[in-house]
């Protein structure tokens, strides 16, 4: 299993090669930082780092 | 209005507690918003919950959960985690730190040059007779002293 994070929308893919969320190709495994967003709507968190799609996420790329 | 809690888990298993929370929200429908397990906080996960009750239903029962640290955390200081600044950035030119991965691991060495965009320090070790800057990546030391030396 091998989870890359997605240099443009931080979204973190299990298995993939392209992003599940935003469709770009430039993954990396150099993300640090681990953060489960459930529900994007009600969270303070997801409103912090605009995201709108509930989904695991890394805090820093690269 | 959310609230934000400490969780406190068995060290190197954040991830894996912050999946198994994830999951246990999911199953039982719970008021938790977002899970939090940055890379700076070793031992804990941050748990964004509507109450204290959710949270306390959602980590029931999950293994690598050794207790909840009691009060709430305000968002600011939660907020800092969001925007992790590069390793490089707090280091300065004279600082004492110490190595903590790699050949070099457990010597203490002032630093002599930052270099922010390679993320990496180039340092002299304090111990050795010949005085060799070496090259290590900002992340593989620990400040001991930011007295400029």
């Amino acid at each position: 299993m091998v989870e890359l994070a997605c240099r443009n929308c931080k979204y973190i893919n299990i298995d993939s090669k392209v992003c599940k969320n935003c469709g770009s190709t430039e993954l990396t495994k150099e993300w640090y930082g681990y953060v489960v967003i459930i529900d994007p709507e009600k969270s303070e968190i997801a409103k912090k780092l605009g995201i709108n799609l509930p989904g695991k996420y890394a805090l820093k790329v690269g | 209005m959310s609230k934000f809690f400490a969780v406190k888990t068995t060290a190197n298993q954040e991830r894996v507690v912050a999946n198994l929370v994830e999951m246990a929200v999911r199953k039982y429908n719970l008021d938790v918003y977002s899970i939090l397990a940055p890379k700076e906080l070793k031992g804990y996960v941050v748990v964004e919950a509507e109450s204290m009750e959710d949270l306390l239903k959602a980590i029931r029962g999950l293994p690598h959960i050794k207790g909840v640290v009691k009060g709430e955390i305000n968002l600011a200081e939660v907020e800092h985690f969001l925007t992790p600044r590069k390793a490089a950035e707090q280091i300065k030119e004279g600082y004492k730190v110490e190595i903590i991965a790699g050949p070099f691991k457990g010597e203490i060495a002032v630093v002599k040059r930052v270099d922010e965009t390679k993320n990496e320090i180039t340092v002299e070790l304090i111990e050795a007779v010949v005085p060799i800057p070496v090259t290590v990546k900002a992340d593989h030391v620990r400040v001991v002293d930011k007295m400029e030396v």
